[in-house]
Formats: C-alpha cells, structure tokens, sequence
C-alpha cells in the first residue's frame, strides 16, 4: 500500500458542494454532499473534506455499495485534492471583480467601451450593451505603437508610461491588465509597461495580455486579460484561504484546480491565470463521461447533464471533450447559434470544453404562448418554489410534473423519498395552465412537455455534434445529472444513437470528473505564415520551445503527476479565411512527412466541418498549440460485488407508466437499482430507481448492468 | 419540434458560410444572411445576422424563381442574383438560391444572401457616387451558378473578371454554395424523420401559428394613423435635401406604410428599391412586436407597403442603388419618430441612421507575409476593403442610447484593428469615442465613435455616408445628436470631405471619420444629475456640456455634483 493512496475532489455548486474520495489501491469511492456556504465557499470545501474522512457523516446512502468499507482516513495519506469552483464565474456575473485598470496604446483607450459595435439583440430597441468591464475612467494610454508584424513604428515612452502608472496608483486600483496593439507578435513593449507599473504601484496585480492569451484581434485579447486582471486577486485569495484550511486540517498535498478546457492545474497556475477556470464546474462532467467512457472503451461519447434548471450537452472523442475559444461568459442564456448573443457578455480567448447549455432542466416552465403553442422554459422554477408537486407554493406546471403525471417518478421516492411529491397538484397545474388551452388531456399535454423539452435537448446534442461535423449515430450517450437518466432514452432514440449508459449515482457522477483528469498547460505561439513558405524546423523548434517551458512549469506546479507527455496542434485555415480549424498533429518530429500529414487532416477536417475543400489553395497556419500534460493515474472502475443475482430480487414494484398517446398507461415493472445485479437483463418499459435519479427505459429498447453497476441501455 | 429544426437548418446554414468565407465583410463583420423557402416560395425559417435582409430577401428570392422558372432548375442546380429592379437590392448584396429536391420533386428552396466586398464598377468596393447603375458593378440576371452541383466555369469566370478582389470573392461564392448544400442537407433529413406530406403540413402550421401570433400583437398596438417628415442630407451631387415621408396606419389587418410625398429618384446613388423599402418597414413592426415571434410568411402578410414608382423609396431602371440603405435605414429612423407620440415608452430617439461605409483600395506590391498578396510569384494585385461605422443611438423612455453601436436594420461587427492591419496596407491611428457628441436629454443619445485610417502607399478611398448636415433628432424636448464629419487629414491641415466622395489619396494622407451622436430622450435640464457627473468622470461630456447643456454644476476638483449650485441654476427643476 502505498503511503499517500487518497485523492480527493471537491465541486462547489449554486446548491451543493460535493466530494468525492478515492482509495487508489482498492478503487473504493466515498462521497459526500454538503449545502454550498455563498459567503465564504471554503467552509462548505472543507466540511465536505471532513465528511468524506470521518465515517458515518457521509453524504452516501448507507446501502449504497461504495460506502462499504469506510474507515477513518487520515488527512496525510491524501495525495492531493482536485477542485472546481465558479468563483471566478460569480465574480463576473455578479460584476464584484477586482477595480481593475487598463492600458493600452495611445489612440484606443475606448476598445472595451466600443467592443464588438453590435447590439446583443436585432429587433430590441431598448437594448443595453453589456458594461464595459473596465469604466472609461480607469482606461489609460500609453504612447507606443507596433506594426502587424511586429516591428516598432513609435518606441515606448517610457516617461509618459510613469506618468500613468503613477495616475494609477492614485486611484487605489488592486489590479491592472494592458493590452497593447499587435504585442502577440512582439511582447516587449507590454513587458516595459509591466516593469513600469509594478515599480509605481507596489503590490499591484499585472495581467499582460501577451502572457495571458497571445493571439491576434485585440478586443478579445484584451477582454480575456481584464477578465483575468478583475478575478485575480479575488482568486488568490480564495485559493490561498483554502490552502490554510486544509493546512489547519493536517494536510499535506498539493491543491490542483479544474480548468475550463477539461484540465487541471496547480493552484500557483490558477492564481496566475483564473481566466483559464471560467467554467470549471462544467468541464467536470465532460471529463467524468469521457473517463467512464475511456474506461469502458468508449472513447467517443456525448456528455448529457441535466439538473434542475439546464441540460448541457458536449462532444467526446478520442476519449477527449472537445474545447472551443468561441467563448463568452456573463452572456445572456442562450438556445441555439444566434449569432449576437454573445455580444451580451464578454469574449474570453481560452480553450473551454464546448458544452452547449440548454434552459431546460427538471424545473423548467411548461406554458402556452398567444399563438396557442406549447412552450417548456426558459423560465424555471427552481428549488424555490420548486414544481407544483412539491406543494410548496409552486403553480406552475414543470417537466418534473409531468413526468409524475405520466408515472414514471414514484411520488414517495423523490430524492429517496426526502422530498414527498403531490400527483393532484401536478395534474391540476398541468390541466390548468396548458391542457385547457389546448383541448387536451392532462396526460397528452404531460407528453407534450416532455416532447418539447426533448426538442431542445436534442438541438443541444445536435449543435455539439452534427453542426461539428459529426454523427452522433457514431456515438455513446452518457446521461448524468438528477434529471438527465429520466430523459436519456427519449433523446438518444430522437437523435439517432443505439447505446446509452447510465452511471451509479448520477446525481454526483461530475464530481467524479476531477479525480479522471491530467494536469493540462496550454500554451500559444502565433504564426500567421503559408504553410508553403514555412521550414517544418521552425515549427519544431517553436514547438521544443513551449515544450521545454511547458515542463518546467509543470516541475514546480505539482508532484501530483507520474508522467510527462506533450500534445501538439495546429490552427490553420485556408489563405484567406478568418476562423482556424484545430488539427492535432500526428507524433515525432516536425519535417516534410509531418506537414502533408497535417495538411491533410485540415483539408479532411474543413470538409467534414464545411462540406468542401479545395486542396489546391494554399493553407496558412495561425497558431501553434502545445500543451504539457502531467499525467494522472485514474481511479479504475470497481466491479460490482453483486454478480449473477437474481432480477426479481430487484423488482420493487409495478406501475402504470404513459410512455405515448397511442398505448397511453401501461403496466410497467420497477427496479431499485442498488439491488440490480451486474450482469442483469431486461426489456424495456422499465423503470430503475435510485437515491439521487430515476431512469425511464422506453419500449423497444434493452437495460442491461455491466460488471461495474452501470446501467447500458441498448436498441 | 419541426419549426425548430428547420430554424437550427438554417443556422447551421449561416455557420457554414461565415465560418469558410474569405472576405472580412462576410468572415467578420456578419454581413450576410440564410433562409429557407417552401415550395410555394412562401419564408418558412431564417437565420439573419443583418435584419436589413429581413423582408428584402423574401422579395428577392420569390421573383428571382418567378423569373428564372423552377422548372428549369434540377437537383443540385443554383441560380446567382443581384438583379436590384426585380426584388433586390444593391449590387454587392448577392443571393444563391438552389432548389431542395426529395424524392424527385422540389420540396423547397435554401437561399442565402451574401455582400461581396467587390462587384467591380467605379471605385473599390463597388462604393461611390455614381449617376447610373451600369457604373456601379456588375448586375447579374439570374444566372445559374451551379448545375448539377458542378460550378458552371464560364459563368464564374465572367463575373470574376469584373471584379477586383477576385481571391475573396471566388471564396465566398464557394461558402455560399457550401451553406445552401448544408441547408438542404438537413432539411432533407428533417423530411427523413418526419415524413413529406408531415413536413408539409407542419410548414403550413407554422406560418399560420405566426400569422395568429402576429395577429395578436397587432391588437396590443394603438390603431391609428401616424406620420413623419425628414430628408437624407444629400445625394451625394447636388447639395438638395433628399424628402423622405411616410404614413404608417395601424389596424386589425396589419400595418400599412405609404411613403407617397418621398422625393423622385435621383442620378445619385441615395435611391432605395422597392424591397429595401419593404424591409425597412418589416422591421420597424418586427420591433414593435414580442421578439420571439418566428418569423416567415405568416408574419409578412401583415406588412403593407405602398412606395411610389420612381421615388427614392421604389427607384426603377437605371437609378443607381448602392446607396439605397442610407435611405432604408433613415425611413426606420421616420417610422418611429411618425409612433413616438403613440408609442412613447416603445420608441427611441434618432439613431445614427446611415451605413456610413468606408471602402478601400488599390494595387499593391506583393508582400510574401501578406495573405491577400502574397501568392507566391504574384505581380501586383487590386484589393479591397469595405467596412461599416458604428455611431450614437437614440435615447429611450428610461435608459440611454448606448454608444458607438450600429442602429436599425445593420447590426455589422468592426474589423479587428490587427487583422485588418495584418491583410492591408493601411494602419488605423484612432479608434475611440467623441466626447461630447451626444444629442443631450433626460435620457442622452450615445456617443459617436472616431476612426482614423492612414495609408503607407496610394489607395482609392470612398465615403458613402450621411448626417453631415444633421444630426438625429431628439424626442419631447431631448437635443439632436452631434452631426457626422468625414475628413482629409495632411500633416495637421484638416479637410472636411462630403458624406458620399471618392478620392485618390497620396501616401501617408489620413482618413478622419467621426460619426453622429445619438439624439436626445426628454429635456436635459431634467437629467439626474448624478448622471452627468458620472459622465464627466468617464470624459464622455465635459464640464462645461454640463453646465451650459444639462445645467448641472460640477466641482472641477472632486467631479461631484454641486448640489446647491445646481439647484439654484436649475431652479424648479432641479431633482
């Protein structure tokens, strides 16, 4: 046994925090679920540690199977602790970052006031572009100027630059970013001007936008470095009163933080670079499906997650979420590719898993518009007054009432059986507010909801999938989520997907992501360059270059890694084009051989992202991406004791379930899925429950337990 | 479940082309727009970026069919078009329409609609003032394009070679085939799930549920009759006022537009066409009504235009167009000044109402680092550059105009300063907004925005523009918006230019586009005067604006708001 065998992952939520432990000699999991603590979030981080060491206080059912065996362990037998926070997020959304200042060249003191010129919304007269981040009294110039290419046509004036610094200083700012014309091909002058201002303003926090995201078209750059300017010192002092806790608890192990791509890094890398964690808690659940997926020998997966207010879906492959810099964050919600909608928050030029977020979740609003359609969402009603069922003041119907309508939500086991749920009301708000107006039954108009919501559900799968150029036929569905294993079903047969699989509890499987991941430094060299006229060397020597930073950097981030490999990409496009495609590169090193192999991956991906390519135009590669990658062993999947036991054993009860208008109820068996043997066969309609979800299994398709308890459903 | 299928069809449509486009117009700045088409060629579902192409592509692509015959086009086939006089508008707009075939019948049509940077004609970027059409690029009949998936060379080639960024537009004809096939491919698939005579009766269902909601939007509108008068600042040769009216009568059958009283078309490029006209009134309903309408045909019929024949509102054979949207865009800015009376909670004051392009170009040496020159081997090659400025908008019953946004029918993002640089010969020295440019209210315009292009070698350089006469009117005693200048800057003599010119520019010369505030919402000496210090601290209005404007006295030292001051200058009014 070795001597620090635990690792343990922590996941602050809007409701709850969760933690998950894993002994990584025996693959035993332990989690627990404490309510989330908004003021200081630590304390909900470390309460949720507590339980997880201290048996009995867990949050997992005691008939669960993964609580068995759970002892007291010692904090110093844990290696390290993984955590995903929206810290960050909240900051921005709740627009309380860091006063922040910004600089840039003289002449473009208003690039974030002007942003993008284009209203979030077309037909809106009364729009409002999102605030600037930075209010025009704390954007300063500084006289210098860079050509395209990063030549000098007016040297820095170091002079004036004082002068600024000092006006800043003045005005009690803790942080600033500067982002200054064309610095991604030439950073020195953003380098001075960081010299300069640390010099003035002691302690102050610089961002230069060089270091932060050095690639081309300055707003978003320099969106990107002031969101990361405005979250840093709040970030830095969240991670390091974290880091006090757990020391006061007796740990001794490195803290690693979730990134948005999927990643994690070392908390010295988070306080550097928050912008790289906007959407931590997201990414986990790609990563739990894909590792689930991995372990399984699924590497092509789409990630369902469905919660109480929205579904998010993401793209697997290779055993890899696929990322996106097409990011924008504090955006209204959005449902679908609209174009502007991302003028409503602020771009941020970081690799961020590519989830596509839905507003339809188990508390999403059924209605009827003027025109007589029924409409699920956006508006939800939340945990407060939560679905008419709960008989906690809420009138209007939700997709949770209707799937209780329709049978298939036992009223005495929601949650377990904590939270009672009231059938009359149900179908009393469902009659009222939407089958009256529409001439149906209560139970038709029940399907309806649930159709509808399906609808939006699957446009998610579609944009992540089909609008990327791939078939999600070619895919697994995995579906987490409280709500999700109610729906998988319905969306996997209206997408077109055979196989769907169902974890243990997956009311907390996305906590389980942070324990199945690497440590991930990405890191950016802009180009710009014909691939024609480019010498394969150049490009690997740019690439040993990041590499060699890449692996220092991951020296000092952690020891929580075993091994070291390095990832290589490329951004390219057609000469001409705007928007790059990513191409990962194949192994060894870059010469002739290497370069048509790429040039052929791209020509390959434009074609199945685009629906052409023309191989005789010549293509330009944009950036080099490198990442490092400090592996991580990843807990195994631990087999289910119960093997071979009898399915009647399992059979809790049968109820009459609508699962259409055509054959409306029918008498359909329930399973309790902790008492399912792995190994157990059965034919759907079927309903399996849980603690944390329940699962709808449609007729014409087939459940079947693997040998680690999850839950295949086939057709 | 159908509706939203075919809504993401044509996003996807709209995804394929921006993402493989060529040019900045259509990469960057969004300038383009999807849709598709039952086989009635009734709008079924559209994707825009541009709400200018609201109502101008759905005239567009039912006459072009019309007049093509869509017997004559098989599976695969696409017909090319930018005809203005029969449903289009100006000549760099140019729509692709291809029939969907399933199962050996037409069962719709993808078209979308994209501005080339470059159609040839006069100056760079198919830009400028001209007298007839003939001068202003090339005009395309309805030609086909693509037969049996196939480019037909002969015609690609002959429309190349009247123009001049040939690279980029060759590229973005190949995205727009690249998004029609997209759309028809998931179309297809939709009538795969769903069945075609199921499809059809859904398209059906869908117009009608739009029509039934668009009704009930109508009955929330005050009926009624409402006009207004105002003028496009000038045509770009004569320094006479172009007259624009309209008369915009609400009642339960929809919402009729007369623009009769309009002046007569000119020889100069400010005439709008019919369907600019139309789309101009599509969306000022669009933007009366609740905005998660879908719209397509259900929508339309409610929209009634009555534009003169020969007027600047429904120009005919041969008036130049390629101005036409100053002219649309200003109508918008009519129409809602005609309901602000009726409508005063709904409405904003005058926005900046013009494209305000600025179009470039001209020979370069080929730079091997250049992506538009650089083709190795090269000898010198003709580029082009168009872009549209942002301004002030119009401020509202309880909120601002914001600054520096576009207005109306054009939502076109601005080029990134370094990739433009990047691919151009030119550096932009300025980019900020103009401090004390706004129409002063209760509610202020937003400010206007100052760009500032300086050229290393000689380039063509074209203004089409508007508001340098006048700026955008204030509503219920709220002040105009500051007017526009465009400008000529050598060394630091300054040259005021007229809002639509072309000039030949010499090396190192400046271009100085400052584009109109927005017109003041409500009497500024009503304004709070916590807002105008907090504008005087951001440096948007001055100290002296505040005093002299808002009367709102500010402490130079602290910037807060002397309260007693400003409560005996303000004297009753002071909040």
């Amino acid at each position: 046994m070795s001597t620090k065998r635990f690792r343990i992952g922590v996941d602050i939520g809007g409701t709850f925090t969760d933690g998950t432990l894993v002994d990584t000699d025996t693959g035993d999991i332990t989690t627990s679920k404490v309510l989330t603590t908004p003021d200081d979030p630590s304390l909900g981080f470390i309460s949720a540690i507590r339980r997880l060491l201290s048996p009995g206080s867990s949050g997992t059912p005691p008939d669960s199977p993964d609580a068995r065996g759970a002892r007291p362990v010692s904090p110093e037998l844990v290696d390290h602790v993984v955590h995903a926070t929206t810290v960050a997020t909240n900051a921005i959304i709740e627009r309380k970052t860091a006063p922040t200042a910004f600089v840039t060249t003289k002449g473009f003191r208003d690039m974030l006031e002007i942003a993008r010129q284009i209203r979030p919304s077309l037909y809106d007269l009364q729009f409002e572009k999102p605030p600037p981040l930075v209010p025009r009294r704390l954007c300063f110039e500084v006289p210098e100027r860079l050509g395209a290419k990063g030549e000098v046509i007016t040297a820095l004036d170091e002079e004036a630059t004082r002068q600024v610094a000092r006006a800043i200083a003045a005005t009690g700012i803790e942080s600033v970013a500067v982002c200054l014309l064309h610095s991604y091909r030439n950073p020195a002058h953003e380098q001075a001007v960081g010299k300069i201002l640390a010099e003035e303003i002691p302690g102050v926090s610089v961002s230069l936008s060089s270091a932060v995201v050095p690639e081309f078209r300055e707003y978003f750059r320099a969106s990107t470095t002031v969101i990361n300017a405005g979250v840093r010192p709040i970030v830095g002092r969240y991670l390091t009163t974290i880091e006090k806790r757990l020391d006061a608890d007796g740990f001794d192990c490195d803290l690693l933080v979730m990134q948005s791509n999927g990643g994690v890094y070392s908390s010295a890398a988070a306080i550097e670079k928050p912008v790289f964690m906007v959407e931590s808690g997201p990414a986990a659940g790609s990563v739990a499906a894909a590792a689930i997926g991995t372990a399984l020998g699924y590497p092509d997966v789409i990630s369902f997650d469905m919660g109480g207010t929205t579904a998010k879906a993401s793209l697997i492959r290779d055993g890899r979420p696929s990322v996106t810099k097409d990011y924008t964050v504090g955006a209204a919600a959005q449902s679908g590719a609209g174009a502007f909608g991302g003028a409503s928050g602020y771009p941020v030029r970081t690799p961020v898993v590519d989830l596509v977020e839905v507003g339809a979740g188990g508390g999403s609003i059924g209605w009827v518009d003027s025109g007589g359609a029924l409409r699920v969402g956006p508006h939800s009603a939340g945990a407060s007054p939560g679905p008419a069922c709960y008989g906690n003041g809420g009138e209007e119907p939700t997709i949770t009432d209707a799937n209780l309508v329709l049978g298939r939500l036992d009223p005495m086991y929601f949650a377990g059986g904590e939270i009672p749920l009231d059938r009359e009301r149900a179908a009393r708000a469902i009659d009222q507010h939407c089958a009256q107006k529409l001439g149906l039954s209560v139970e038709e108009t029940a399907h309806g909801i649930i159709e509808i919501a399906t609808t939006a559900m699957v446009n998610a799968l579609r944009l992540v999938s089909v609008q990327r150029g791939h078939d999600p036929r070619d895919f697994m569905l995995v579906a987490f989520g409280g709500a999700g294993p109610a729906h998988a079903v319905r969306i996997a047969e209206e997408v077109g997907v055979s196989r769907a699989l169902i974890p243990l509890e997956p009311g907390t499987a996305s906590a389980m992501g942070l324990l199945s991941t690497d440590i991930r430094m990405e890191s950016t060299t802009t180009v710009i360059s014909r691939a024609d006229s480019l010498n394969p060397g150049e490009l690997q020597d740019a690439f040993s270059s990041m590499e060699s930073k890449g692996a220092a950097t991951l020296r000092e981030a952690a020891s929580a890694h075993t091994g070291t490999r390095f990832e290589r990409a490329i951004e390219m496009r057609y000469y001409g084009q705007s928007f790059e495609l990513t191409v990962d590169a194949p192994e060894g090193e870059a010469d002739a051989t290497w370069m048509s192999a790429i040039l052929e991956k791209f020509h390959a991906s434009h074609e199945r992202a685009y629906g052409f390519r023309v191989d005789a135009e010549p293509v330009e590669v944009v950036n080099l991406r490198s990442t490092a990658v400090g592996e991580i062993r990843k807990p195994g999947l631990k087999p289910l004791a119960n093997v071979g036991g009898d399915l009647n054993a399992a059979l809790k009860s049968r109820r009459p379930v609508y699962f259409n208008p055509q054959t409306g109820f029918v008498e359909t068996p329930v399973f309790d899925r902790v008492r399912l043997p792995a190994g157990a066969k059965f034919n759907g309609p079927a309903i399996v429950e849980e603690k944390d979800s329940t699962t709808v299994v449609l007729p014409g398709w087939r459940a079947q337990v693997d040998p680690y308890g999850n839950l295949l459903i086939t057709r | 479940m159908i509706r939203s299928a075919l809504t993401q069809a044509t996003e996807e449509m709209a995804v394929a082309l921006r993402r493989s486009a060529y040019s900045t117009n259509v990469k960057t700045r969004q300038d383009f727009s999807c849709a598709f088409f039952d086989r009635n060629l009734r709008a079924v579902a559209q994707a825009f970026t541009q709400p200018v192409h609201l109502g101008s592509f759905v005239r567009h692509v039912p006459y072009a069919i019309g007049e093509y015959g869509a017997d004559k086009l098989g599976p695969g086939d696409m017909i090319l078009s930018n005809d203005p006089y029969g449903g289009g508008v100006h000549l760099n707009d140019i729509a692709l329409i291809g029939p969907v075939h399933y199962g050996g019948q037409v069962i719709g049509y993808t078209a979308c609609l994209a501005h080339h940077v470059d159609v040839g004609g006069g100056a760079p970027a198919s830009v400028g003032a001209f007298r007839e059409v003939f001068q202003e690029g090339v005009i395309i009949p309805r030609v086909k394009l693509v037969k049996g998936g196939e480019i037909v060379r002969d015609i690609f080639n002959l429309v190349l070679a009247q123009i001049r960024s040939k690279r980029e537009t060759a590229g973005d004809f190949r995205a727009q085939i690249a998004a029609n096939r997209t759309g028809a491919a998931r179309i297809s698939e939709i009538v795969d799930r769903y069945g075609l005579d199921e499809f059809n009766r859904y398209v059906d269902e869908l117009i009608e549920y739009t029509a039934r909601r668009t009704a009930a939007e109508l009955q929330k509108l005050p009926h009624g009759e409402f006009s207004a008068e105002g003028f496009v600042d000038n045509d770009g040769f004569t320094d006479d006022v172009v007259k624009l009216a309209v008369k915009v009568t609400i009642n339960g059958s929809g919402v009729r537009f007369d623009t009769t009283g309009s002046a007569r078309q000119r020889r100069a490029p400010v005439n709008s066409t019919f369907a600019q006209t139309y789309s101009a009134c599509a969306y000022a309903l669009r933007a009366l009504i609740d905005k998660d309408l879908p719209v397509n045909d259900g929508f339309y019929r409610y929209v009634h235009v009555e534009a003169p024949e020969g007027t600047v509102t429904n120009c005919v054979h041969p008036a130049p167009v390629v101005g036409g949207w100053e002219t649309h865009v200003r109508l918008n800015d009519l129409i809602f000044l005609a309901l602000s009376d009726a409508l005063p909670e709904a409405v904003c004051a005058g926005t900046k109402a013009m494209q305000c392009h600025s179009g470039f170009g001209g020979e370069v040496e080929p730079d091997p680092l250049n992506p538009v020159t650089g083709a190795p081997g090269a000898r010198a090659e003709y580029f082009c550059f168009l872009e549209t400025l942002a301004g002030g908008y119009g401020g509202r019953h309880a909120s601002d105009g914001p600054d520096a946004v576009q207005t109306h029918g054009q939502n076109t993002e601005n080029a990134p300063i370094e990739e433009t640089e990047s691919n151009y010969p030119v550096r932009i020295t300025r980019y900020e907004l103009v401090p004390d440019s706004e129409g002063a209210g209760r509610f202020r315009g937003g400010l206007g925005l100052r760009r500032d292009y300086q050229f290393p070698q000689q380039v063509t350089f074209t203004v089409l523009a508007d508001r340098d006469r006048a700026g955008p009117h204030g509503l219920f005693g709220g002040e105009t918006g500051c007017k526009s200048v465009y400008a000529v800057i050598d060394d630091d003599k300054e040259t005021v230019l007229s809002s639509k010119t072309t000039i030949d520019l010499a090396p190192g010369r400046v271009i100085s586009y400052r584009t109109s505030g927005g017109g003041g919402y409500g009497p500024p000496g009503r304004r709070d005067p916590e807002r105008v210090a907090n504008d005087v601290r951001d440096g948007k209005v001055s100290i002296e604006r505040a005093l002299n404007v808002y009367r709102v006295v500010i402490d130079p030292a602290t910037l807060a708001v002397d309260t007693v001051k400003t409560g005996q200058l303000r004297g009753g009014d002071a909040q």
